[in-house]
């Protein structure tokens, strides 16, 4: 197909917004795929993206258009991951297009999500054409939103579709939105082959499908390719496009998207930014923007029955085959036993990955507090990163420790200006700027350590704003900060799975909430059990279990042993979800304590 | 062989608060045609049983006592042409203290009963209204004092501790005034608040109060070391007997004996087998009478769920498992089965080993479910 009939294209929204459901409209007007094939929101796959309305995994597909031109057009949308966990994953897929339909709740506006990634369409030259969403809502202002966009994007909205994706008005005008005003795309067909990687997935029988936006150059099954920043080459037995469901053609061309499929095993060779080349004829230089991503967020995983480690170890290996950010490596905790030190792109991402693995691969397990990494610069002159509190070395030996911040934005209606900076203040946070988005509604700006935004910042800001706040944030650097390791100590041992890393003027407020918490949460046993908290040798707080006082059976009633049994059963089952620490009895939901406390 | 008997009673004047035991108050109604269901069940199983001596019978409820004089005497001669009794079989009855008079008393002596066991609960009153016990604590003593005279010599009294309202002062006085009847056994249950119960109503509404669990536990900690200080035996969690006057029948359920449920409700094991009949009256008598048997489809048991079984029971008395029995039983050693469990139990002291026997420490008796949920 010429290029010039040719339209690639993203969409950015704000979870919520209702980018899935426009895409299905857009998937469904199109005739991509049936009525009766269409299930609802296509592109979402997986149930838990499903469930919590967010895309997890970048889809593609091609639609096939005839505008009022009377010219047919292949649109290639490709729908991007909506959470700021994956913002390097949305970059990429930015790069693919020329376009972006930028979505807005014609009730709520613009969101701090909304807005980082517009920036991020912005600085790859795309061609935003508002659509201003759910205007069949009763609240719905769309006039309102559209000054919003102008004042705060600076974006024309004169060729703003005004639509809703539940009524599907406004799905043809976004159509031809998209032919007229996204750019078709540049390229030649018989240039070296530069091919930017913007997802992949793992397929049990073809093995890596990587999806791909072809640059310059040609692919067609039998050509050696190589991807130039791992180096790692391949011969490539199918390429095809995305219909949703995967159908091959002879050859994708410049300009056009895609999937290519190889012989390629390991999802860790075909990272999202990288360049795939030709070995016969290769690139002079890979495509721009190429980076490793790396985990931010880290925590331990363990499973409550032991003799599902190896279970566990299997079914991380089969989710990091589609998740190439997931990473993990053996580990022992004196409490939990053996378990996989994991780490994520951040909280959202390790929430998906564990829910995941206790619903599809049906592991109970026990999950410690995350932590972020540490740059921990020891008295020797050595510098060692921690992502686990255990690893920390002793007081003695540190000099002192920088932890990681970040620049977090968030948009709030003015009224709750202070309390986003009270709370933010009390986060630690630098304050860096605010500004008027509207009359009504403000960006704060602050840097924040990221250790608090994934301790409750998020759930707090939510909370203390009604709701009404966005965040956004990205990592801005390291900075030395005053930290101490507050340990727990059970029945006067420490328990290392409990430990965490926190500020010293916190240490003894969060030290007297966990211990509080874990009262609620260990149950009483035969002996009194003393919770302390404790940093280096001062307890800075002491809680106590009583004693469980006596447990004994009630009469038998004539001679009904299998009742007595059943009940001694279900005794034995609650146990099952206990971990033995030392002598105590401590419930899996106790090590999630330290995350979840509301103060 | 040996076999015990359980009649079961299903009868009440009224409903004690804390009850979710298969019995009704308000079917008196049904009492003739119950007894005729029941005296055919006798001599149906009768026949199944020729091979058997029964060695003892449990009348249980429900409260037997409610029903006229004659009745139990008709039941006991009905087991008497049916199975063949034993001639120092022990014969028990439930009585709930409010239903008994002299003439009832003589009549079950004359009949057979050697061994009584009256719901006493406790000997203050106030606590006895709280829980809808329809007797006053004078009416208990008088009872027992009546079956004294009417001959006999081997009497239970139920208590109860951990009651809404009751002080550790109570309950001592109550240990107290038991003791002072002179009676052989005692039994002593801690009070559950069962599911679906009056009395959870009354806890979930505040209507009660309970004792505090320290207080429950000094209750215990009482009941435990005082009666056994004066001379009753504990042979099991709750039950004291003295001059090895214990309950033949009940220890047939924890020494994996054999017993035949008769009666709604009643359970039965015989032959490694358990199972039970209909739980309501109607039920048991409409299916005796069309179908000529009331027994529910048993629930097989594995040989895993009785082994548990066997360890729990067993455990619950003072002597213990007899690892040599365990192993004719099953055919496998004790040790080896539950090394671990035993080792871990016997370390946080729990448990002892005392020869052939494991037994409950006296801390074990106190915490039995920890331990018994360890072999189920």
């Amino acid at each position: 197909m010429n290029k010039k009939n040719i339209r690639n294209f993203c969409i950015i929204a704000h979870i919520d917004h209702g980018k899935s459901t426009i895409a299905d409209r857009l998937i469904e007007y199109t005739g991509a795929l049936s009525k009766r094939e269409m299930e609802s929101q296509v592109l979402d796959s997986m149930d838990l993206e499903r469930e919590r309305g967010i895309t997890i995994k970048a889809q593609s597909v091609r639609l096939q258009y005839t505008a009022k031109d009377g010219e047919t057009y292949m649109l290639n949308l490709i729908d991007t991951p909506g959470h700021v966990d994956f913002t390097y994953e949305v970059s990429r897929s930015l790069a693919a297009c020329e376009g972006a339909l930028l979505i807005v709740d014609a009730a709520q506006g613009i969101e701090a999500q909304t807005l980082a990634n517009v920036y991020l369409a912005l600085e790859h030259d795309l061609e935003i054409i508002p659509i201003i969403n759910k205007i069949d809502l009763p609240s719905a202002d769309p006039d309102r939103v559209k000054q919003e966009i102008e004042d705060v994007i600076g974006l024309d909205t004169s060729n703003a579709v005004l639509a809703s994706a539940k009524t599907g008005e406004g799905i043809p005008d976004i159509l031809e939105r998209i032919v007229e005003y996204v750019p078709e795309p540049q390229g030649d067909d018989d240039k070296p082959l530069q091919a930017l990687i913007f997802d992949s997935h793992f397929d049990a029988y073809k093995g890596v499908i990587a999806y791909v936006r072809v640059m310059d150059g040609t692919i067609k099954p039998g050509m050696q390719l190589k991807m130039m920043a791992t180096k790692k080459t391949f011969d490539v037995t199918e390429v095809g496009v995305f219909r949703p469901h995967l159908a091959n053609v002879d050859g994708l061309y410049a300009g056009q998207v895609g999937f290519v499929a190889g012989s390629i095993k390991n999802v860790q060779d075909v990272r999202v930014g990288d360049t795939i080349t030709s070995v016969e004829n290769p690139a002079a230089e890979a495509l721009p923007g190429y980076r490793k991503v790396t985990p931010m967020v880290y925590c331990g995983l363990y499973p409550v029955d032991t003799a599902d480690y190896d279970a566990l170890k299997d079914a991380l290996e089969k989710l990091q085959l589609n998740d190439a950010s997931l990473v993990f490596e053996p580990e022992t905790s004196a409490a939990l036993g053996f378990g996989y030190r994991c780490g994520f792109l951040g909280l959202l991402h390790m929430d998906v990955v564990q829910e995941r693995l206790e619903r599809e691969y049906k592991l109970n397990l026990i999950t410690t507090a995350p932590s972020v990494i540490y740059h921990v610069y020891k008295t020797d002159g050595e510098m060692i990163k921690i992502d686990n509190p255990s690893d920390l070395p002793s007081p003695q030996q540190i000099d002192h420790i920088d932890e990681p911040y970040v620049r977090a934005s968030v948009i709030v209606p003015n009224d709750f200006v202070g309390t986003v900076m009270e709370l933010s203040q009390e986060k630690r946070g630098e304050f860096k700027e605010i500004t008027y988005l509207d009359e009504t509604r403000v960006t704060v700006v602050y840097h924040l350590p990221l250790s608090e935004i994934i301790y409750d910042y998020f759930d707090r800001l939510k909370s203390s704003t009604r709701g009404y706040a966005s965040l956004d944030y990205e990592l801005c650097g390291y900075q030395t900060s005053k930290l101490v390791k507050l340990d727990i100590l059970l029945n006067g041992d420490p328990v290392d799975a409990l430990s965490v890393i926190v500020h010293k003027d916190k240490a003894a407020q969060r030290g007297r909430t966990l211990a509080e918490k874990l009262k609620g949460i260990i149950p009483r046993q035969m002996f009194e059990i003393p919770i302390q908290a404790v940093v280096g040798s001062k307890v800075i707080a002491r809680e106590t279990v009583r004693a469980m006082r006596k447990d004994v059976l009630a009469k038998c009633y004539g001679g009904d042993i299998t009742r007595k049994r059943k009940l001694l059963e279900k005794q034995k089952e609650g146990k099952k979800r206990m971990k033995q620490v030392g002598s105590v009895e401590v419930p899996q939901e106790a090590f999630m304590a330290i995350l979840k406390i509301d103060d | 062989m040996k076999l015990g008997i359980y009649i079961h009673i299903p009868f009440c004047k009224q409903k004690c608060y804390y009850c979710d035991f298969p019995s009704y108050a308000g079917k008196e109604a049904c009492q003739d045609a119950y007894l005729d269901a029941l005296l055919f069940e006798i001599r149906k199983e009768g026949r199944a049983y020729q091979d058997r001596i029964v060695d003892t019978v449990f009348f249980g409820g429900g409260t037997p006592s409610v029903l006229p004089k004659e009745a139990l005497p008709r039941i006991i001669a009905a087991l008497r042409e049916s199975f063949t009794l034993a001639d120092d079989a022990e014969v028990s009855a439930e009585a709930n203290p409010g239903t008994v008079d002299k003439e009832k008393l003589t009549a079950w002596r004359e009949a057979g009963i050697d061994r009584i066991s009256f719901g006493v609960q406790s000997f203050h009153d106030s606590l006895l209204r709280n829980i809808g016990r329809i007797h006053t604590a004078e009416q208990a003593t008088d009872a027992i004092k009546l079956a004294r005279e009417a001959g006999f010599d081997n009497i239970n009294l139920d208590l109860i501790y951990g009651l809404p309202s009751q002080t550790v002062a109570m309950l001592e006085d109550d240990v107290k005034r038991a003791v002072s009847l002179g009676i052989e056994h005692i039994s002593v249950y801690g009070l559950i608040v069962e599911e679906d119960t009056v009395l959870e109503a009354m806890v979930d509404e505040g209507k009660v109060t309970l004792p505090s669990d320290e207080d429950e536990e000094a209750m215990y900690d009482h009941v435990t070391t005082h009666l056994e200080d004066i001379g009753y035996h504990r042979y099991e969690i709750s039950n004291y007997a003295r001059d090895g006057k214990v309950c033949r029948h009940n220890l047939k359920y924890w020494q994996f004996a054999d017993y035949l449920g008769l009666g709604s409700a009643a359970h039965s094991f015989v032959a490694g087998k358990r199972f039970a009949n209909e739980r309501s009256i109607d039920d048991y008598i409409r299916r005796m009478t069309e179908e000529g048997t009331a027994r529910l489809d048993d629930e097989a048991e594995t040989i895993e769920e009785l082994r548990g079984e066997y360890v729990f029971l067993a455990l619950r008395t003072t002597e213990g498992i007899d690892t040599e029995d365990f192993q004719k039983t099953f055919g496998m050693d004790f040790f080896v089965q539950y090394g671990d469990i035993i080792n871990r139990m016997m370390t946080q002291g729990l448990l002892m080993r005392d020869g052939r026997y494991v037994r409950l420490t006296k801390l074990g008796m106190k915490y039995g479910n920890r331990v018994f949920a360890q072999f189920v």
